[in-house]
């Protein structure tokens, strides 16, 4: 898959049928990966494709401009379809390198799991239904649900829906809901007043570093509404009032447009569970509209139109 | 004479221009009886109602928030009210999620002859918010030193 990867981005490079590449390359840190932008075709040898490439290179699109070649993973090609769907990429200026996805293993877990920093550990390796953690001469296995990314285990679009080039054989999904939707059922089981100090309690941490924001592809605003101040809608300051009110809009903002890629946890500094907030708006969207995002490009973005008759029962 | 500590909830109603706002004018005229708990703010149409404006007013100390504008297919603009459903309803879902009593949040369709419907949406409103009590969501926790106070 790799080899493939890296012939077919360089012929893109070298045809001129793009002017960029976005993919990934070994990180800093140990198996870890980082994105790679590049206009030169000699790059292309340090793409990689493993069970690490956890970026969802999407964000990128919105801000580079020209033809793009980008390795896309399921959820990256739903997040690059929402971006189609709300006319802020061109298809025909994006080259989709499709990469049918195993799910990708969390890092942070397989930490908690082998109770060893990851410069520590010798190799992980990814077979079928579980992965395989070697340190100090010792071989672990652990189960695919214990050392993925929760969303991982909620995918439903493993194979990417819309590619211009497909890596590998395409996977089937095998969404494993019960265990990726956990948290939100025992949130649920909550009376109103419980649930609003959890997450009084959860967003009192927030720095406001806008990470979750800034890596989000279906976050492209010019300006957000956070940063404007006439009117001001919440204060630019870490209080929890207000943390709350940046991470409601944000999700009434993303409602249609995110496709529960669980980005924005992944990089959030301070562990809030931000996917228990996406990934109950992805439920609502569902529910009251059987509208899933970046799943057809042909598809109205969900606010932009509306059906004769729906969620009646909302109003008196 | 009622008392003056009884509390009595706020209630901001964002009513659409050409239906709702006319619906509560017509309340009026015809000596309609409804509590004077709501504050309303006349929109050019319910498809003009941001989230924002429901958060903000939540944030605010508002009880309560009501949405009201044309019957679906009787919208001025043709689609504004469609496109208002839309938001409210996912709006009116997620807080619920977060926590917020779903009372809080209303929204109701009132046209402009629609005076008693109106007045008694504000009643049935109203009477809901009495029973949740005032909004205490954004106040101040005890110890933690901020204060629920916003500006603009």
């Amino acid at each position: 898959m790799e080899q493939k990867l890296r012939q077919e981005a360089k012929a893109l490079l070298e045809q001129g049928k793009v002017d960029w590449i976005i993919g990934f390359e070994p990180g800093s840190f140990k198996f870890s990966t980082t994105p790679l932008i590049t206009k030169d075709k000699n790059d292309a040898d340090r793409l990689v494709i493993n069970p690490f490439i956890v970026n969802n290179l999407a964000s990128f699109l919105t801000e580079i401009k020209g033809r793009v070649g980008i390795v896309a993973k399921g959820c990256d090609s739903r997040s690059i379809v929402s971006l189609i769907q709300d006319n802020k990429v061109v298809r025909e200026d994006v080259v989709i390198l499709g990469v049918p996805c195993p799910g990708i293993i969390d890092l942070a877990k397989v930490e908690r799991l082998a109770g060893k920093d990851r410069d520590e550990l010798d190799d992980i390796t990814r077979e079928e239904d579980k992965v395989i953690i070697k340190f100090d001469g010792e071989k672990k296995e652990f189960s695919t649900t214990q050392a993925l990314f929760d969303n991982c285990l909620a995918c439903e679009l493993p194979t990417p829906q819309e590619y211009d080039i497909l890596l590998g054989e395409p996977r089937p999904p095998a969404p494993n809901l019960e265990v990726s939707g956990e948290d939100i059922e025992k949130l649920k089981g909550l009376v109103p007043g419980q649930r609003w100090e959890f997450w009084q309690n959860e967003l009192s941490r927030c720095i406001r570093c806008y990470a979750c924001r800034n890596v989000c592809p279906a976050c492209y605003c010019q300006r957000c509404f956070v940063e404007e101040t006439e009117p001001q809608w919440a204060l630019p300051v870490p209080r929890w009032q207000d943390n709350l009110i940046f991470q409601i809009v944000r999700n009434i903002h993303m409602a249609g447009r995110c496709t529960d890629c669980g980005e924005c946890e992944r990089v959030c500094p301070v562990n809030i569970p931000l996917r228990s907030l996406t990934r109950e708006m992805y439920d609502i969207v569902d529910e009251l509209f059987h509208f899933k995002a970046g799943m057809d490009k042909e598809a109205l973005p969900l606010m932009t139109h509306y059906e004769q008759e729906e969620a009646e029962d909302l109003f008196r | 004479m009622k008392q003056q500590s009884e509390w009595e909830p706020k209630l901001v109603g964002f009513l659409c221009k050409w239906c709702s706002y006319a619906g509560a004018d017509l309340a009026g005229t015809s000596r309609k009886k409804y509590p004077a708990n709501i504050r309303i703010i006349k929109v050019p149409c319910s498809g003009r109602v941001d989230p924002l404006f429901i958060l903000k007013a939540l944030r605010l100390g508002f009880d309560g928030v009501l949405v009201s504008g044309c019957h679906p297919g009787e919208c001025h603009y043709q689609t504004g009210n469609y496109r208002a459903r839309r938001r409210v309803a996912i709006t009116k879902k997620f807080l619920e999620y977060m926590g917020i009593e779903p009372q809080r949040i209303q929204a109701s369709w009132v046209s402009a002859s629609e005076g008693g419907k109106f007045a008694e949406v504000v009643a049935e409103v109203t009477k809901g918010l009495k029973e949740i009590g005032p909004n205490q969501l954004f106040s101040e926790r005890q110890g933690d030193g901020t204060k629920a106070t916003a500006r603009g």
